[in-house]
């Protein structure tokens, strides 16, 4: 690819005593986390010695910025710079292109300067190579001429990666010009558009070594499904199909006054007769301490609600830590084997028609426990 | 490029017309009254209780019929070549029901859609419908009745549950377009206002909306433009999902705070639509106003 970055190493608390520091310094210590604008919340320090490596080490391990944990840090050597640029690329959905932003005020208030008047350039190209060059080539013609050589190579390059992964977004802020007209990444977001994980075994194999910092999408690739949790404390297990329609259901849910756990959407269409994907949801449920509720829900435009009733009393014979009541809401194709079905099962299930009352009885239930 | 229309009589085709969903659901398209007038086969190419003419591609089967319209039940990663076989063969109008259809795809397909003067539906949709006379993907017949009110939605499930709410309230739909959950896509709500605004049986607009991206902000600067005189009714999904979290839908997610029900109830509000935060509350709008 090309791109050239810091020299670094990757160090944590463990490390301490025995820091793998490559040069004289001064260095940069910067804190991993999967979030924007971590230097100005103070994730990223400066360090003379390896005695101020160490502190910064101590001060900010087993700490979080912005909600995220922080996983280990990244010791690199401090770069001399002539410039702080930022440059990227981002699918613009609206203009249905690809917009390329490029600023000579790069850093970490770039923020700040895109509001305060016109130091941003952008163009909107379309995913093409050679049309994302161009375009980038054009903005980087407006800036001083001591930019114009490194600049332009840093369009190619990261125009390249950019449709080589299949990014939804490239950001390289701060973007280094060197004071021998060379540029470094100082840092770099990419975006990955999970429906292109098929194609790019190289970023799948990323995303499944990392389980914990990518739960939902190493859900999503060993499931085929998606499913979010939302609260660790929430008190409703929702085991729902239909993503607009589940978003809604959590919004309700919570307008009414209780704590959804998840979200889900276990699409019915494609159970194939296997009860796998309920049974799926329903161990996630049993990690959750405050549920006190499970609600189904099921539009059945086309799936057989008898099939599906079947299936659901497969995965709770399947998942027997569930003890709590379930609510199912059913309604379509079918409802009255699928109520006859789960009556003679004898579990304690209520079958409901309307979805209000579904809701309503699934919030009372919720509040017996809370 | 002329305006998007809906002509109930379109002689459509069925791209991956054989295997389970393929044969099922052109089965299905058929009875509700569409005219489906052939099938491309696909991947497994085994043909299940159907009896659509089937054809080789897309060019022979459009020779052959005089087909305008085509239905693209592919896997997702099918879609951008399915898309490009339907448009050189002539087609005009394209469905694309496929869920997980790659951005750089859509953008590709949408470029050559544009390029043809044709329109995309899709990807990541239920598809579109004439209630009681055409279906062009799986909108479910319980949800479909005629009706006052033109119907433009990012998610399935959700307008299949509020509009058949509304219809056994008595409200139905005049026509009913899925524009899908993904962000890049073939037509927008705001693209679709003009064509509302001109069909005579759309005595009203609902709109089923959500969290992330910017459609329902360029929609309520079209409202704006056009002085759209009907009322428009907007529900919007996903009010509590946190920033950065994708719930489903790709488009559905908020980023650098864009996207948030904020920015979009109060931009449709502006423009003198509705907005409302709950399936029922919407309901009763819609029903106490009488349209």
């Amino acid at each position: 690819m090309g791109i050239p970055i810091p020299a670094g190493v990757f160090a944590d608390s463990g490390s301490i005593e025995s820091l793998p520091l490559e040069g004289e310094g001064p260095w940069v210590v910067k804190a991993q986390v999967g979030v924007g604008g971590r230097g100005k919340a103070g994730g990223i320090g400066f360090a003379s010695s390896s005695a101020d490596v160490a502190d910064f080490i101590r001060k900010h391990a087993d700490t979080s910025i912005k909600g995220h944990k922080v996983a280990g840090f990244r010791i690199e050597s401090k770069v001399d710079f002539v410039q702080e640029v930022y440059l990227s690329f981002m699918v613009d959905a609206a203009e249905r292109g690809i917009r390329v932003m490029l600023s000579a005020q790069g850093g970490v208030d770039i923020e700040a300067h895109a509001q305060h008047g016109n130091a941003m350039l952008s163009a909107v190209a379309a995913p093409e190579e050679a049309a994302l060059v161009a375009a980038g080539r054009q903005l980087v013609e407006q800036l001083p001429p001591s930019l114009q050589r490194p600049l332009g190579d840093a369009v190619e390059k990261l125009a390249r990666a950019f449709l080589q992964f299949d990014a939804s977004l490239l950001e390289v802020n701060p973007l280094f010009v060197l004071p021998d007209g060379g540029w470094v990444a100082g840092d770099m977001k990419l975006g990955v558009d999970e429906n292109a994980l098929p194609r790019q075994p190289a970023l799948e194999a990323v995303v499944r070594s990392r389980p914990a910092a990518y739960r939902e999408s190493n859900f999503k690739l060993d499931h085929d499904f998606d499913y979010v949790q939302i609260d660790a404390h929430g008190q409703v297990g929702l085991l729902t199909t239909g993503a607009g329609l589940s978003m809604m259901l959590i919004d309700e849910m919570l307008q009414a006054g209780r704590r959804p756990y998840n979200f889900c959407d276990v699409r019915t269409g494609q159970l194939r007769g296997s009860p796998t994907r309920l049974i799926e949801v329903l161990k996630q449920f049993t990690q959750g301490p405050d549920i006190a509720v499970v609600l189904v829900n099921v539009f059945a435009g086309i799936t057989d609600l008898g099939e599906f009733a079947q299936l659901l009393l497969d995965a709770l014979d399947a998942v027997p830590e569930i003890k709590v009541p379930v609510v199912a809401r059913l309604i379509g194709n079918n409802f009255a084997a699928a109520k006859q079905l789960i009556e003679q099962s004898g579990r304690p299930i209520d079958v409901e028609l309307d979805l209000d009352e579904a809701l309503r009885k699934a919030v009372e239930q919720a509040g017996v426990k809370a | 490029m002329s305006a998007f229309q809906l002509d109930p009589n379109t002689k459509v085709l069925v791209q991956g017309a054989t295997g389970r969903m393929g044969s099922r659901h052109t089965e299905l398209m058929k009875r509700y009254g569409t005219h489906i007038v052939g099938g491309i086969a696909g991947a497994s190419g085994r043909r299940e209780g159907s009896d659509t003419p089937l054809f080789g591609n897309c060019r022979e089967a459009v020779e052959a019929t005089g087909a305008t319209a085509s239905v693209t039940l592919v896997p997702p990663m099918g879609v951008l070549s399915a898309v490009s076989e339907a448009l050189d063969a002539g087609i005009k109008l394209i469905v694309s029901p496929s869920e997980g259809v790659p951005v750089r795809d859509a953008l590709k397909a949408y470029a050559m859609v544009k390029e043809r003067g044709a329109f995309w539906i899709g990807p990541s949709t239920p598809g579109l419908a004439i209630p009681r006379r055409m279906k062009l993907g799986f909108i479910p017949d319980v949800s479909l009745t005629p009706g006052p009110l033109g119907v433009m939605s990012k998610s399935g499930t959700l307008s299949y549950e509020t509009c058949f709410r509304l219809a056994s309230r008595g409200i139905g739909q005049s026509a009913w377009i899925g524009v899908g959950g993904d962000p890049v896509k073939g037509l927008r709500f705001a693209e679709l206002l003009p064509f509302f605004q001109q069909d005579v049986q759309t005595r009203a607009v609902l709109v089923l909306g959500e969290i992330g991206g910017t459609e329902e902000e360029e929609l309520a600067a079209e409202m704006e433009r056009l002085a759209f005189d009907k009322p428009v009714f907007v529900l919007l999904a996903g009010a509590s999902a946190p920033e950065g979290v994708t719930m489903g839908h790709a488009g559905a997610l908020i980023q650098g705070g864009r996207g948030t029900i904020q920015s979009k109830t109060s931009a449709l509000r502006k423009a003198g639509a509705e907005v409302f935060t709950s399936i029922g509350s919407l309901v009763e709008g819609v029903a106490s106003r009488d349209v």
